[in-house]
């Protein structure tokens, strides 16, 4: 099944154990069978338990569970029945400019679709694949409008994906910015690389009741600030969008070190000559940052968005302890709506939420790395 | 220790804004923090009639939350704080070696998994599961399928119809981390009851070193990609097994990143808390339990809430303060192109 | 005093329990200090005296009810007794998880079992006619009012919901602590997640139930419709939007925990709680001392009737139990913390629990745990609010104290107090669909009609989904409706 690449033919001393002998032909095997085998044994066999109890009903009788199978039903009260609009999102009417970026995207996935057919990398399972990411990726820039429209509300879908590309829209531009200034020679650079990496190491729930001492505004320490502004009046958790910018603030707080140090190390990676032949030639520090560091760390960058955008997908400490998914359903993510639903153990309906949020990020996340991600490391 | 990117030295003015800059985020970061620390020096009176800023200027600082959780609590404190402690440190390692071996694999070895073994892999979970569960309709296995297919989806589309890399497989790793925590956390607690080490150390380390070994994989394989094949090479020329390569040569040359891996494992397990919550029940309960019971039906204890957090934080912080130089030369994630 | 109380009542019980030796039982409930610190204090003088070794578990408040029925789902069994709310208990009594107490309880004679609240021994311990349960705590809900606001405005205590919201209008934007700021009419902690779906049950309740505890407020006890599309909870709905306005800014996000530091800090006019109000009021740092009265709930004039669909103006026969042609339906909101058995648990371990229950229950402890704020154990025996002493050596006034025992007692007396819904599920009825609904009404992103709409369907969609013949036989068990 595999062969050692890195000494092919060289043969080892053929030794008087046979266990030994074999252990050293099959290396690649045994170094990789561990973290396989735990993999198939606690996220594998896992979700398939718990693909059947997405389908299922439990309810307690005598003498321990009764698991009653119901077929689609956890997944149509979803997408269709009681918590369609919870869960979707209330569809309003676009509005002209909404339906102009609707068709912006369009037209932006129909030119990447002829340049890939026009590309030399043409093949017709490519074709096949990208005709059905894009037609899903412009129905949901249409179902992101409609939810978003005036007399539209977003479900908790939508929330869950605004908290991901804002937040990381965010943290990497901070995360970027303060890599590049702390690589410069500047005193005491060290001392400010450490304090920014401090958000990373608190614990998410604790960081969701930092951010609510933060934001109260009877006893918070914002109170006389809001008082000067005359705003004693307004509450920004109470408000839909000041509570999930709260959220999204607190996650690019905790996460923008992540970003941050991995980017730094990454900079810091780069070999100096670079550098001065740049110099030499005279090239100006903007010059320097956008022709010579940015191509050398787009690679990297696009490893950590990869691993944020699946990190954050997950989103459940924060909105739970900051907003408790209020004011309404305003800040409310899929981990925590799936969370609500365990926690009075309707564990069919929560696991059904569980799986959707799996295969929402599963899209994206493959659709990333098969058409951007690849192509980033290639750079 | 740190090569400068800018090269020549900033202007003055430049040096300034950049100052700036960071004193700004500084205040951004440290702000919060500092909150806390003047909130765990608080009598709930104080918070509930605030706000107050500066200790001894306009309140009158008191340890008594200090007092009832290191005193008072003494043992209760301690049990968690320990239990964080031995799972989060063993889980690191026991998830760093393991994922070091994988990645090591996955970058000196060729691996031809074939999709047809797959299959048969596939295959034979689903007669397992039919013939477990007699009696099931047919369109749940159809699911189970599905669930599968969608899994290998990516690297399917892209491999088919030859056999699947390396990179697949560390893609397939990694997407184990996309699995919300909730989906799989029940059938993990079954499992955990029948082992019967629900609410035991053990419990929670299997799980965390699951969870974390794809991150371990990634970070290090990148790594183990930019040390040179010849020390290695010579080394088996004489003879060395690989696993004596990969012992005393490879991990020798990999400390920082080692080192950078494994504070962030330890993080991300010293600070979980969902799993935690569902899979301890007493004796084995953690530090962030601790910190989200503080809200109870007389609403959040500030005041202890904000002690425990300080209490958490303070080892990660000396910690990172100790390997802050690792840090930087130990995450070479994605600088490896193609 | 009280030491000596406790000295004495372990040397008792010393001699009447020392066969518990060696004994290791498993306490559940919640992250303390209240309850869990009088549960770990008494426990240990229970050990002292009994050779028993009890070990108090502590989980998050808001996981207890899953950690609970997921051990003794799966067979886990780690806890032997459990301290928690009644309003969960028929999830554990239907499959069998909770041992019958009846028995014990008739034998105990240490309990005074007669000087339980009424209402907790008949409704609240009790599912169908057999006893499950050991009151530790009485829970209901009262409106607490500033007296030193009131004098000044002129106005009486809230007799009825519209006394109320005239009353937080008055005194909205007023400073009532002295810092110069404007503070707030009203403060219900109305975030999501928290109480609110109690506090909305303590205000429909007034138009709702007119003829007694066993009418029920949650559904028809014949058809088990959900009660909550009519002219009744509308009213309800609509007072719980327009108090909003004479909230704090952010009261969307408060929950109790926040408005009862409001409260202690002086911030506000009028607030919807439990009894934990009237020992807060008295602790170190509160600026109400005093100055904090308690009214039963308040009422309405008028009444729902279900025979014809419209709301009336109470009568004799309609409301029977009305008070100056004012229905008053204080809501027994929660249960009150109480103790119970693990029937999986080994006989003498189960004697031990129930040995354990039945000490802190006694008027010995109980008396002296309810006067303190920080046991979070309100009052719940005859005795406890007949006699102000104990509570003027906790450090109420005289005043404060007749307010406070005397609108419990008239609560508790009440023939008409409304009981917890106690179906089994309860919490995908109220934590998921009513508070789901109430939290979007508050937010605005659904009208009264919508929500109303909502709570309907979420339920009848969740009985029709749990078998609407088995929860309506649990629905009568709870409210002792014969068949």
């Amino acid at each position: 099944m595999n062969q050692s690449i890195s000494n092919p033919k060289k043969q080892l001393e053929p030794g008087t154990n046979p266990l030994f002998n074999w252990l050293n032909r099959h290396a690649g095997l045994v170094f990789i069978l561990p973290s396989v085998i735990i993999v198939l044994a606690l996220s594998i066999f896992p979700l398939i338990i718990s693909a059947y109890l997405s389908l299922s009903r439990l309810k307690f009788v005598q003498g321990g569970l009764e698991i009653k199978f119901v077929g689609f039903a956890n997944f149509r009260k979803l997408l269709l029945g009681s918590e369609r609009k919870h869960f979707r999102g209330d569809l309003g009417v676009l509005s002209i400019w909404q339906w102009l970026f609707v068709a912006l995207v369009v037209a932006l996935l129909i030119y990447l679709l002829s340049r890939y057919i026009r590309s030399q990398e043409f093949k017709i399972g490519g074709l096949i694949y990208r005709i059905v990411v894009f037609s899903i990726l412009s129905w949901g820039s249409y179902y992101l409008m409609q939810n978003l429209s005036s007399d539209g509300r977003p479900g908790t879908v939508v929330v869950t994906l605004i908290y991901v590309f804002v937040g990381l829209f965010f943290q990497y531009f901070i995360g970027l910015s303060l890599a590049l200034i702390t690589t410069q020679k500047l005193p005491g650079r060290r001392f400010f690389r450490t304090i920014f990496l401090l958000p990373m190491m608190i614990t998410p729930v604790g960081i969701g009741y930092t951010f609510r001492m933060l934001t109260d505004t009877s006893k918070g320490p914002f109170k006389p600030i809001l008082r000067a502004f005359g705003l004693e009046e307004y509450s920004w958790v109470s408000d839909p969008w000041g509570a999930r910018w709260a959220v999204v603030i607190g996650d690019v707080w905790q996460w923008t070190p992540f970003v941050f140090i991995i980017l730094l190390a990454a900079i810091e990676g780069l070999p100096n000559e670079l550098f001065e032949a740049a110099h030499v030639d005279g090239a100006n520090r903007w010059q320097i940052f956008w022709n010579i560091t940015m191509p050398q760390i787009i690679p990297v960058s696009a490893t950590i968005i990869l691993i944020r955008m699946i990190e954050a997908f997950k989103i459940i400490d924060l909105p739970n302890v900051l907003t408790f998914g209020g004011p309404g359903t305003a800040t409310e993510s899929l981990t925590l709506q799936s969370f609500f639903n365990w926690r009075t153990l309707d564990v069919g309906g929560s696991a059904a939420i569980g799986y959707m949020l799996m295969f929402i990020s599963l899209f994206i996340a493959t659709s990333y790395a098969n058409l951007i991600y690849q192509k980033l490391r290639r750079f | 220790m740190f090569k400068s990117r800018g090269f020549d030295k900033p202007s003055v003015f430049s040096q300034l804004m950049s100052y700036l800059v960071l004193l700004f985020w500084s205040f951004v970061v440290l702000f919060p923090i500092y909150w806390v620390f003047t909130t765990s020096l608080k009598l709930p009176f104080q918070v509930d009639s605030g706000p107050y800023y500066i200790p001894f200027i306009d309140y009158k600082p008191s340890l008594e939350s200090w007092k009832y959780i290191l005193v008072d609590l003494r043992v209760d404190t301690l049990r968690p704080f320990y239990n964080t402690v031995v799972v989060s440190v063993v889980s690191s390692v026991l998830a760093l070696i393991i994922g070091a071996t994988a990645a090591y694999g996955l970058t000196r070895f060729q691996y031809r998994p074939r999709l047809s073994g797959i299959f048969l892999f596939i295959a034979l979970v689903a007669i397992i599961m039919l013939g477990s569960s007699f009696g099931v309709p047919w369109y749940l296995m159809l699911i189970v399928g599905i669930v599968l297919f969608f899994f290998l989806l990516g690297p399917l589309m892209k491999r088919f119809p030859k056999a699947l890399g390396n990179n697949d497989i560390a893609f397939w790793l990694i997407s184990q981390r996309i699995l919300p925590p909730i989906v799989v956390v029940i059938p993990i607690y079954v499992m955990f009851q029948q082992l019967k080490l629900l609410d035991t150390q053990a419990a929670l380390i299997i799980t965390y070193m699951a969870v974390n070994l794809p991150i371990v994989v990634w970070l290090l394989r990148d790594y183990f990609v930019n040390i040179p094949l010849e020390l290695e090479e010579s080394a088996r020329v004489d003879g060395a097994s690989p696993y004596r390569v990969f012992w005393s040569i490879v991990l020798p040359l990999a400390v920082p990143g080692l080192v950078a891996t494994f504070l962030f494992v330890l993080v991300f397990a010293w600070n979980e808390y969902l799993l935690a919550l569902f899979l301890s029940k007493a004796n084995a309960q953690t530090m962030p339990l601790l910190v989200a019971a503080q809200n109870n039906t007389r609403g959040p204890q500030w005041w202890y809430m904000s002690v425990y957090i300080l209490i958490m934080i303070i080892p990660v912080i000396i910690l990172a303060i100790l390997l802050e130089r690792y840090i930087s030369r130990g995450l070479l994630v994605g600088a490896v192109k193609g | 005093m009280k030491k000596l109380l406790a000295l004495l009542a372990t040397l008792i019980m010393g001699a009447a329990f020392a066969q518990y030796d060696g004994v290791e039982i498993n306490i559940v409930t919640f992250t303390g200090p209240q309850i869990a610190e009088p549960l770990q204090r008494h426990g240990a003088e229970f050990a002292a005296a009994t050779g028993a070794k009890v070990n108090v578990i502590t989980v998050p408040f808001s996981d207890l009810y899953q950690q609970i029925l997921t051990d003794a789902a799966t067979g886990t069994n780690s806890y032997d007794g459990y301290l928690f709310a009644p309003q969960w208990m028929v999830d554990y009594i239907v499959p069998g998880y909770l041992e019958d107490l009846t028995p014990r309880v008739e034998a105990d004679s240490a309990l005074d079992w007669e000087d339980v609240g009424p209402f907790f021994r008949d409704f609240s311990a009790t599912y169908d006619g057999k006893i499950y349960t050991i009151p530790l705590d009485g829970d209901f809900q009262m409106v607490y009012y500033r007296t030193d606001v009131l004098d000044e405005l002129g106005m009486e205590p809230p007799a009825t919901w519209d006394d109320y919201l005239a009353i937080a209008a008055a005194a909205d934007g007023k400073d009532m602590n002295g810092d110069g700021e404007a503070d707030y009419g009203s403060c219900i902690g109305k975030a999501r997640n928290n109480q609110g779906y109690w506090f909305i049950t303590s205000i429909a309740s007034a138009w709702i139930q007119s003829q007694g505890t066993s009418q029920g407020a949650f559904f028809d006890t014949e058809t088990l419709e959900p009660l909550v599309k009519n002219a009744g909870f509308q009213k309800a709905l609509e007072f719980y939007v327009a108090s909003t306005e004479f909230g704090p800014p952010d009261e969307l996000n408060l929950g109790v925990g926040d408005t009862r530091g409001l409260w202690t800090a002086g911030r506000c006019a009028l607030t919807l709680d439990w009894g934990d109000i009237g020992t807060l009021a008295i602790s170190e740092g509160s600026q109400v001392n005093g100055k904090t009265g308690a009214v039963i709930l308040p009422g309405s004039t008028e009444v729902w009737n279900r025979e014809t669909g419209a709301l009336e103006t109470c009568n004799d026969e309609l409301c029977p139990y009305h008070v100056g042609g004012i229905n008053h339906a204080p809501f027994a909101a929660f249960g009150g913390w109480s103790g119970a058995v693990n029937a999986a648990a080994s006989d003498e371990k189960k004697d031990a629990v129930y040995a354990l229950f039945s000490y802190m229950n006694q008027p010995a402890q109980s008396n002296a745990d309810v006067t303190v704020g920080a046991t979070g154990m309100n009052p719940y025996r005859t005795s406890q609010f007949e006699n102000n002493q104990a509570w003027l050596d906790a450090g109420m006034s005289q005043e404060a104290a007749d307010s406070y025992l005397g609108a419990i007692k008239d609560s508790l007396n009440s023939p008409n107090m409304v009981l917890d819904l106690r179906i089994p599920q309860n919490q995908r009825y109220q934590q998921i669909v009513l508070d789901t609904a109430l939290a979007q009404l508050l937010a605005g992103e659904i009208d009264t009609e919508e929500a109303m709409e909502q709570i309907y369907d979420g339920w009848q969609e969740i009985t029709d989904e749990i078998g609407r013949d088995d929860q309506l036989a649990a629905y009568r068990a709870t409210l002792g409706v014969e068949r």
